[in-house]
C-alpha cells in the first residue's frame, strides 16, 4: 500500500471516529465540541506516556478512552440536559482551555509541540479494528431504547419527558460515549502523526467535523462514513490546483446540502426506502 | 617490425581503453531527467497565504535565473508548488506522494505541518529543506533537515545587545510576546540579549492570538513606565500595538524594537505612517550594494506593489541555488535507480556546504546549521529601512 493511500485511510478512519463522537450526542440535539478538547486531552497524554514512559500501546489506548470517559462524565453532571447552545459554548470554551494549557506547558513542549511519538508502525489495521467495533456500538445505541429515545428527544423534549425518558442521564450517556471515542481518536491520531502541536486541535478542526456530520448526514450513522472519506479524499481526487480551495470546497458543500438535503445525503429515510425496496421485505 | 606491432596494438587498445573508461564514467553521471523537478510543499492558501506567496515568487524567480543561465547540468529546473495550507492532513498527504520519487523536498512551510510530514519524509530517507522555520523545529529531524538559522539562543541575544547599546539611556524594556510556535524561546533569547547589555526585564505582557483590542495590552505594558518597548508578535499585531502606543503618547519611536517574523506585509499595510522611526530586524540588508540583491529588490517590489522584500522572502531563493550547487558538485543523475543515494548526496552536500554565496551572504553550513549568518538592525525613516547595526 502506498504512503498515500495509508494516510488517506487513517485520517478518514479516524474523522469517521470523530464523526460518530460528534454524531451520538446530536442524536439528542446537542453539538458537543467537548470531543475536541478531549482528543487533545488523549493525544498528549499518549504521546507523553509513550515517549517519556514507555508505556505500551494497548495501556495507553484503555486508559485515553476512560480519560474521555471521565472527562465527559465530570463535564455532563452539568450539561448532560443543557440545550444545545450551551453545550456548544461549553465546548468551544474548553477547547480554548486546553489548547491554552498545552500551549503554557513546557513538559508538553509548549508552543513548540511534541516530536518523535514511538508506538505501533502498522496503525491502519489498529484503526479499523476499532472503527468496526465502534461502528458496532454505535449501531447498537442506535438500534436501542436509548436511541429510540434520543430521536424523541430531537424532536421534541416534552413529549419524551411525557413518555418517561430522562434526558438528563440520556445527555450524560451519549456524552460519555462521543467522548471516549474522541479520547480512542485521539491516542489514534497521536500514534499516526508521531508528533503534537497545540495547532492540530484547532476550530478549523470543529469546522471540518461539522461538515462530514451535516454533509453525510445527521440522522443516521452511515453519512458520517460517506462524508468523511470523501471529504478527505478531495485533495487526492482534484489536482492540486482545485484541491487549494477545498476549503471552500467545503463550505460550498455544506451550503448546499443544507440548502437541498437539510438532513444531509444518507437520511433515516433513504435507509428505509432501500429496506422497503430489497427483497426481504416484498411479501405475497 | 614485430616490436613496432605490437606496441602500437598495445597503444591503440591503451587509448581504446582510455576512451571507453572515459565514455562510461561520462555515461554513469548523464543526467537521466529532462527537468529538474523539485516539489516545494508551500502554505499558498489559509490564514499566512501572504508569505507563502513570496516564498514561491522567489523559489520560481530562482528557478527563471537558473534556467536562463542553461539549467543544472544542462536541465532546467522547475519548482513545483504544492499548496498544504496549514492543514497537517494534507501536508502529509502530499508529503506521501512524494516519497517514491522526489529527489529533494522543499518545505513543509508552517511549523504544523513540518511537525506532521517531515516524520514522512525521514522515514523514506527524503531530505526536507525545511528553510522557513527556527532551529529547534529542524533539528528534531537531523540528519534529514537543515536549520537556515543559527541556533535561537545564540543568534538573537547579540541582535537585542546592540539595539540597547545604541539607546544608552534605555534601562528598562517590556516585551509583548505572542504564544505561538518557537517565539517564545525567541522572545527568551531577546531578554537574554538585553540584559547582557544592562537592561531590565520588565513583566512581559501576553499576547492573545485572538487580540482584537490591544489598548489593554498597551495600558498594561505603560504602566510599568518602560524606556523601551519589544514586540514577538505577529505583524499585524505588532503594528497595531505601536498605533496604540503613538496614541498613548509614546514619541521615542527607535525604542520600539520588531522581531524578524513580524517584518511581513501587513506590518507595513496595518502600520502605515505609524511606523517612522521604529527599530526593527531581520536577516536581509534591503540596501545591500549587490547587483543581484537589487535585481531581486526590483523585481519583487513591481510583483508585490513597491513593498520591500519581507525577511523570509529570500530563503527558498537560496535553497533553489544551494540544490542546484549540490546536483552540480555531487554528480547526481536523477537516475530513478540511484534515488536513495542521490538523495543522501544532496543532504550531505547542503548540510556542510562551506562558502555558500547566497543572495545576502555568504556562508558556511555545519552539520545542518549555518555559521557566519549576520542579523540585521534598522530603522524606518522616510518609510526606508536604514542600517543601524549588524550582529553576527
Amino acid at each position: 500500500m502506498s504512503e498515500v493511500t495509508y494516510y488517506f485511510l487513517g485520517f478518514a478512519g479516524i474523522y469517521v471516529l470523530m464523526g460518530w463522537a460528534l454524531y451520538l450526542p446530536y442524536r439528542v440535539g446537542q453539538l458537543n465540541f467537548l470531543i475536541v478538547a478531549c482528543m487533545a486531552i488523549t493525544a498528549y497524554f499518549g504521546g507523553f506516556a509513550a515517549r517519556e514512559w514507555g508505556w505500551p500501546f494497548i495501556v495507553i489506548l484503555i486508559i485515553g478512552i476512560l480519560f474521555g470517559a471521565t472527562i465527559a462524565f465530570i463535564f455532563s453532571l452539568a450539561i448532560g440536559d443543557a440545550p444545545c447552545f450551551t453545550v456548544v459554548i461549553v465546548g468551544l470554551t474548553s477547547v480554548f482551555i486546553v489548547k491554552t494549557v498545552i500551549e503554557n506547558w513546557r513538559t508538553l513542549g509548549g508552543t513548540i509541540g511534541f516530536f518523535h511519538i514511538p508506538g505501533p508502525n502498522n496503525m491502519l489495521a489498529i484503526i479499523y479494528s476499532l472503527l468496526f467495533l465502534v461502528g458496532l456500538l454505535v449501531f447498537r445505541i442506535d438500534h436501542s431504547r436509548w436511541g429510540r429515545a434520543a430521536s424523541v428527544v430531537f424532536i421534541d423534549r416534552d413529549v419524551a419527558v411525557t413518555l418517561g425518558v430522562d434526558i438528563k442521564k440520556l445527555g450524560m450517556f451519549f456524552q460519555i460515549i462521543s467522548c471516549s471515542i474522541a479520547g480512542m481518536a485521539g491516542i489514534l491520531d497521536a500514534f499516526l502523526v508521531k508528533s503534537l502541536s497545540p495547532e492540530f486541535f484547532t476550530f478549523s478542526m470543529i469546522g471540518y467535523l461539522m461538515c462530514i456530520l451535516f454533509v453525510g448526514g445527521y440522522t443516521t450513522m452511515w453519512g458520517v462514513i460517506l462524508s468523511a472519506f470523501f471529504l478527505q479524499g478531495i485533495p487526492l481526487m482534484f489536482p492540486s490546483n482545485i484541491a487549494s480551495w477545498r476549503l471552500v470546497i467545503y463550505g460550498a458543500l455544506l451550503v448546499i446540502i443544507i440548502l437541498l438535503r437539510p438532513e444531509g445525503l444518507i437520511t433515516r429515510k433513504m435507509l428505509w426506502s432501500i429496506k422497503i425496496k430489497s427483497p426481504r421485505y416484498i411479501t405475497n | 617490425m614485430k616490436c613496432k606491432t605490437l606496441r602500437f596494438f598495445s597503444i591503440l587498445i591503451l587509448v581504446i581503453g582510455i576512451v571507453f573508461a572515459s565514455a562510461f564514467h561520462i555515461f554513469g553521471q548523464e543526467v537521466k531527467v529532462s527537468e529538474w523537478n523539485i516539489p516545494f510543499l508551500n502554505t499558498i492558501t489559509g490564514p499566512i497565504a501572504s508569505i507563502g506567496e513570496y516564498m514561491s515568487w522567489s523559489a520560481n524567480r530562482a528557478a527563471e535565473e537558473i534556467n536562463a543561465a542553461g539549467g543544472v547540468r544542462g536541465v532546467p529546473i522547475k519548482i513545483e508548488i504544492i499548496d498544504t495550507g496549514v492543514d497537517k492532513d494534507k501536508a502529509m498527504e502530499e508529503m506521501a506522494k512524494l516519497v517514491d520519487s522526489a529527489l529533494v523536498v522543499m518545505g513543509p512551510v508552517p511549523e504544523a505541518c513540518i511537525m506532521a510530514a517531515v516524520p514522512i519524509a525521514v522515514k523514506a530517507g527524503l531530505f526536507s529543506m525545511v528553510s522557513s522555520t527556527s532551529y529547534e523545529y529542524a533539528v528534531e529531524y537531523f540528519p534529514w533537515t537543515l536549520s537556515w538559522y543559527p541556533i535561537t539562543e545564540e543568534k538573537l541575544p547579540p541582535i537585542t545587545a546592540a539595539w540597547a547599546k545604541l539607546h544608552p539611556d534605555m534601562k528598562t524594556v517590556v516585551q509583548f510576546v505572542e504564544n505561538w510556535a518557537a517565539w517564545p524561546p525567541m522572545a527568551e533569547a531577546h531578554a537574554v540579549g538585553l540584559e547582557s547589555a544592562g537592561v531590565k526585564m520588565l513583566s512581559q505582557v501576553d499576547v492573545p492570538t485572538d487580540a482584537i483590542m490591544f489598548e489593554p495590552l498597551v495600558l498594561k505594558a505603560l504602566a510599568q513606565k518602560p524606556d523601551g518597548i519589544m514586540l514577538t508578535c505577529n505583524s499585524e499585531k505588532a503594528a497595531k500595538i505601536i498605533i496604540e502606543l503613538v496614541k498613548k503618547g509614546w514619541t521615542d519611536k527607535s525604542k520600539i524594537l520588531v522581531f524578524s517574523s513580524a517584518d511581513d506585509t501587513a506590518l507595513y499595510t496595518t502600520g502605515g505612517d505609524s511606523l517612522e522611526g521604529i527599530s526593527i530586524y531581520n536577516y536581509i540588508d534591503l540596501n545591500l550594494d549587490d547587483p543581484r540583491w537589487q535585481a531581486f529588490r526590483e523585481a519583487y517590489k513591481k510583483d508585490h506593489n513597491g513593498i520591500e522584500p519581507a525577511s523570509l522572502s529570500t530563503n527558498y531563493y537560496d535553497s533553489v541555488y544551494m540544490i542546484k550547487e549540490a546536483i552540480e558538485n555531487t554528480g547526481v543523475t536523477g537516475d530513478p535507480a540511484k534515488l536513495a543515494e542521490e538523495r543522501i548526496k544532496i543532504r550531505d552536500y547542503c548540510r556542510n556546504v562551506k562558502g555558500f554565496k547566497g543572495i545576502q551572504l555568504t556562508w558556511d553550513m555545519t552539520d545542518g546549521v549555518p555559521t557566519g549568518k549576520g542579523t540585521f538592525l534598522f530603522e524606518i525613516e522616510n518609510g526606508e529601512k536604514v542600517f543601524k547595526a549588524m550582529a553576527k
